[in-house]
């Protein structure tokens, strides 16, 4: 299992947009993939979920990557929330 | 069921595969959606409204699973497990809600036709921004079965997606 943090940086938080984007670059993984906010933890393959997350600007994310792919999932997906939230 | 109980019933029977128009207007194919993000379906499969009134009505019975802090978009579970996502307008999280008055709380269990919010769509298109409204089933891998009502004028009267297991 892989573990890596997030800070989100978008001002308007984990919106429909972002939740989205989310959820189609996790789709092309074997991984399990589960986000972690101070409000709850979601499944990343479930837009809704990550949506009831309402997680905020500033708000800290711990994402779990395991399975096959763990380690291209994790660092690939890290540096898709660097770029995305 | 006799006349009288269709006539002064006190729910109304809705069938629990069918999802109602939550908003008045032009019922469009979601391919019409100028945003990726929704026209390619990533987020779920449905339609989007050209709406031409602002009321938001809940198209099934079920709970409000989420009303997000900025009123632009609701995700909603049926009583059947339906996942459902409205989002009024595009790009509209950036309106901080302004144009949206919410009527409803995440949590909330409602009745098809209840209204969940109210948006002031002449407030949208001065912000320089599109009223059209994606309905999306989030859950679609779910239902094998998907039909959908796009190309005429729909109301909170109409069925305009209708999925089977």
């Amino acid at each position: 299992m892989k573990e890596f943090k997030h800070v989100i940086a978008d001002p308007l938080g984990m919106h429909a947009r972002p939740a989205g984007m989310l959820v189609k670059a996790v789709a092309g993984y074997a991984s399990k993939v589960t986000v972690t906010a101070p409000t709850g933890t979601a499944d990343a393959k479930r837009l809704m979920a990550l949506m009831r997350l309402a997680a905020k600007q500033g708000m800290e994310l711990t994402v779990t990557v395991d399975g096959a792919d763990e380690e291209k999932a994790a660092a690939e997906l890290q540096a898709f929330l660097a770029a995305n939230l | 069921m006799g006349l009288f109980s269709k006539l002064f019933g006190k729910a109304e029977e809705i069938n629990p595969n069918h999802i109602y128009a939550p908003m008045a207007g032009q019922a469009v194919a979601l391919s019409e959606v100028p945003d990726p993000t929704f026209s390619e379906g990533l987020m779920g499969n449905g339609i989007a409204i050209q709406p031409t009134d602002g009321k938001v009505c809940a198209p099934f019975n079920g709970t409000v699973d989420m009303m997000f802090d900025t009123g632009h978009a609701v995700s909603l579970v049926s009583d059947s497990g339906i996942e459902l996502l409205i989002h009024v307008g595009l790009e509209t999280v950036g309106l901080n809600g302004a144009p949206f008055k919410v009527k409803v709380k995440s949590g909330d269990k409602v009745k098809k036709g209840q209204t969940l919010m109210e948006a002031d769509l002449e407030a949208i298109k001065a912000a320089g921004l599109p009223t059209i409204t994606p309905v999306l089933v989030c859950n679609c891998d779910d239902y094998p079965t998907f039909n959908a009502t796009i190309g005429k004028a729909v109301s909170n009267a109409d069925v305009v997606i209708e999925v089977a297991k």
